[in-house]
């Protein structure tokens, strides 16, 4: 009882400091110039084909803009398209441009460029060209009209292209310098010009006078510097070298808390942290099984000891999480997460599956008196992907089953992990995924479709399950979202039962930047959006940061 | 002298030609598939093929092989997997900034090894003495991601005297410098001694005090100048150690140097990339060794006459 109380009261501070930052906030008139230094990563090209990272879509998406764009709530808006309407086959959508925009090196934006980045991408297949699924070809109607043909419906189209990779360069920079040139030099229509670039070291964007949203952007110049090195990263927030850095550690986050030039966010990501099941191994191809490796693992004491309790947030949704569309909260009443730990359940289903202690020896055997053993895979990256692995390991261990964890180089893993259901060699592997485009046709179609098998898809698991893949067929193709969220909501229901992975948590983004920055905004996807963004100077002056 | 030099010069175009070789089988014969971490891991397989394609990654391996020497022979190490920039744009500027932190540091590391060092050797086994093998210990034992944070959080984030990370004026070389420079001069510090110590203790050292030359001229003309020769080997071969511990400070005070770049094109398998930075790394060893037998020749000039 207490402890609601307390949560109550945390609750409602909580709220209060919330509406004492939106009213500051609105009191507060931007102020123009200045230059907001951050820290980054671009370990690719600043090509968007050829770059769907998170690191270096933070880069481009200063200079490089969407059609449409997502906002932090996830409702599609308009962006450089003013409009768009779909025809009665669900076969053609139509969008309306914005008029008078230039690209940085003063070529109009009009359709015919819209339609040439996208046949581009079909033709030289960018990175990004399996969301765009289904369709055939674009079409340039008009000087501001242009009709994505599609040969078979797609409600998924809209908001992949919302997905900052789909931004829209220059077409006359591309054919003058090719991928090559745009990756060290992006050119697009948006509120920052790239100025310099050293590879490695920083990139300065600076304001683009001409930009077509009046009277933005506020700064006049964004310098992202590329650090590497976590340490490192902190530190120069720290001293003030930097005005905002991401990727703050779990551990850092209470002293960074208590400094107050400083202000720390965190939002739940996109990417769930998964154990891969191959479905295909004998005694994994059984659902009982599956469910009881899922009841097995204590999530919230993943959450707890890895993430020092605020890194992560306990999955409420197979795949999915909130606000990627159609999610509905599937936990048990009175449970913080799906297939909350319970190691009783987790044994009886065992037992129903034919394996149980037989012999005393704290190792469950089946009737022939053969033990369970599993391959557990990992690598040492990505946010504590080893630790976690080591506590799958632990728990699936009380639970009765001998766990051979291996750890592999990053590349060698990732080989590993992509190839087909007859070479694959793991039982269990611990990885991540992520919706990018907070859409999902994506894990549907593509991530546990049986059509997407590795090495054709994303499916590792080599799960296969005639219902869920019905429903995300329906889902791909039902222009009415009512309808389309209730099958997404059906196909979460059937993953619960099947549990095709064993579910984690989601890893939540911290970032933590000076209190003078304001209005910039930190995405789910994990990029940080600048346009809006201005300097407080005399608070920077009060911090003492001269830069 | 001339001779030495050309031999050398050849000597170093074979190395780098058995070293391309060398990388090229390594990195076929190593797990991690480069098109396949291009695309990311959740590309579909088409995906990956082309990529494949694009860069040449599909055809034979001889085929890919001689296609790279070819183009290596005319001075073109090709196109990075990643950024698709030439190699050598992007390791040009990068082996000079590793120049300049392991330069720096190096001239740092000589000057205070030879000073304490000499300094150790003359008041051996004295409050000084001890003092010196102290720093040196603590030097040796200490890693530079240790000293290289804790300086970070003192003079970067605590006092606001030195800026932490880039290279965009002289008060961001002290940090990388003293860290680098200082965890080297610790181990060249001990082996001056060692040094110093035995030369001290040679007969014409004594028969120089019995001359009454003063101690100065005796430790630092004749004293150092006989024990330079183990010295002078001793720090050509700590310059590749440097180049070494380099990779790690370049990480820790983000310099955008060669071994920050060559460690993550070997984790991103980006193979041409990663050949032209070992290929300059190794020339730039071979180059400082060719350069330490010269100056072994002018410090002893009865190797030359031989």
């Amino acid at each position: 009882m207490k402890y609601y109380a307390l949560m109550a009261a945390a609750a409602t501070l909580t709220a209060s400091s919330f509406l004492s930052i939106s009213v500051n906030a609105e009191d507060a008139k931007p102020q123009y110039g200045g230059e907001l230094a951050l820290t980054g990563q671009l370990d690719k090209t600043m090509f968007p084909g050829r770059n769907t990272d998170a690191g270096g879509m933070d880069v481009y998406l200063n200079a490089c803009e969407n059609l449409v764009e997502m906002t932090a709530d996830r409702t599609i808006k308009p962006a450089l398209a003013k409009s768009w309407s779909v025809s009665d086959d669900l076969k053609t959508i139509t969008f309306q441009l914005n008029e008078g925009i230039q690209f940085h090196d003063g070529t109009p934006f009009n359709a015919e460029a819209v339609a040439f980045v996208f046949n581009e991408a079909l033709a030289k297949k960018f990175l990004y060209v399996s969301l765009l699924e289904g369709l055939e070809k674009v079409v340039a109607d008009g000087e501001y009209q242009v009709s994505f043909k599609l040969t078979k419906p797609s409600a998924a189209l809209i908001p992949n292209l919302a997905y900052r990779t789909m931004c829209i360069f220059s077409p006359a920079a591309y054919k003058a310098t090719g991928e090559e040139g745009l990756g060290s030099k992006i050119v697009g229509t948006g509120p920052f010009v790239l100025s310099a670039f050293s590879k490695g070291e920083y990139v300065l964007f600076k304001r683009n006078d001409k930009y077509w949203q009046k009277g933005k952007p506020y700064l006049d110049s964004i310098r992202i510097l590329f650090v590497p090195e976590v340490t490192t990263r902190v530190a120069m927030l720290e001293s003030g070298d930097v005005d905002r850095a991401a990727g703050i550690p779990d551990f850092d986050i209470p002293r960074l808390s208590s400094d107050d030039n400083l202000k720390v966010s965190t939002i739940p990501s996109l990417q769930q942290n998964y154990v891969v099941i191959n479905n295909l191994k004998k005694p994994l191809d059984d659902p009982r099984v599956r469910q009881a490796l899922n009841y097995a693992v204590d999530k919230a004491g993943i959450v707890k000891s890895v993430f020092a309790g605020t890194g992560a947030t306990l999955s409420q949704a197979p795949t999915l999480t909130p606000g990627v569309f159609g999610f509905t909260d599937m936990r048990e009443p009175g449970k913080n997460t799906i297939f909350a730990f319970d190691l009783d359940k987790a044994k009886d289903l065992l037992k129903q599956a034919g394996y149980e202690d037989r012999n005393g020896d704290k190792v469950v055997e089946n009737a022939q008196g053969e033990p369970l053993s599993l391959k557990l895979w990992t690598r040492k990256a990505g946010k504590g992907e080893y630790q976690i692995a080591q506590l799958v390991q632990n728990f699936l261990e009380k639970l009765g089953i001998k766990i051979e964890l291996t750890v592999l180089e990053s590349a060698t893993f990732s080989a590993a992990l992509s190839l087909g259901p007859q070479e694959a060699k793991y039982d269990l592997a611990l990885l991540a995924w992520t919706i990018p485009t907070a859409d999902p046709d994506e894990p549907m179609m593509y991530m546990t479709h049986t059509k997407a098998w590795k090495p054709a898809g994303a499916n590792r698991m080599f799960f296969s399950n005639a219902e869920t893949d019905r429903l995300a067929e329906q889902a791909h193709a039902e222009p009415d979202t009512k309808k389309r969220a209730e099958y997404v909501r059906l196909w979460m229901a059937e993953l619960l039962k099947q549990a095709p992975v064993i579910y984690l948590p989601t890893v939540n983004l911290t970032e933590a930047y000076r209190t003078y920055v304001h209005d910039a905004k930190y995405l789910p996807a994990g990029t940080y959006d600048a346009t809006s963004a201005w300097i407080d100077k005399a608070a920077k002056g009060q911090q003492g940061i001269s830069r | 002298m001339l001779k030495l030099v050309l031999a050398r010069l050849a000597f170093m175009v074979a190395a780098g030609f058995v070293l391309l070789t060398f990388l090229f089988c390594l990195f076929h014969a190593i797990p991690g598939d480069p098109a396949r971490l291009i695309a990311g891991d959740s590309a579909p397989e088409a995906l990956v093929q082309s990529i494949r394609q694009a860069y040449g990654l599909d055809q034979p391996l001889l085929t890919q092989y001689t296609t790279y020497m070819g183009r290596v022979l005319h001075g073109d190490f090709g196109l990075s997997n990643f950024s698709r920039q030439p190699v050598l744009q992007i390791v040009g500027p990068r082996l000079l900034n590793t120049a300049k932190l392991a330069g720096w540091s190096m001239l740092l590391a000589m000057s205070v090894s030879l000073l304490l060092g000499s300094l150790s050797a003359m008041y051996w086994d004295r409050p000084l003495d001890r003092g010196v093998t102290a720093f040196s210990l603590v030097g040796i034992c200490t890693p530079i991601f240790v000293t290289g944070i804790l300086g970070i959080y003192f003079f970067g984030v605590h006092l606001r005297w030195l800026p932490i990370g880039g290279m965009s004026s002289w008060k961001h070389y002290v940090m990388p410098v003293l860290t680098l420079g200082l965890a080297q001069a610790a181990g060249f510090t001990r082996m001056v001694r060692a040094c110093m110590i035995d030369a001290l203790g040679r007969d014409f050292i004594t028969t120089a005090r019995a001359k009454g030359v003063p101690e100065r001229t005796i430790v630092f003309k004749h004293g150092l100048g006989n024990a330079l020769l183990p010295i002078i080997t001793f720090f050509g071969l700590g310059l590749g150690h440097m180049l070494g511990g380099a990779a790690v400070a370049e990480s820790i005070f983000n310099w955008p140097g060669l071994g920050r770049l060559m460690v993550d094109s070997i984790l991103t398998r980006d193979l041409p990339l990663t050949q032209g930075c070992i290929f300059f790394f190794a020339m730039t060893f071979i180059l400082v060794n060719l350069i330490v037998d010269l100056l072994y020749r002018w410090a002893d000039p009865r190797i030359a006459n031989d």
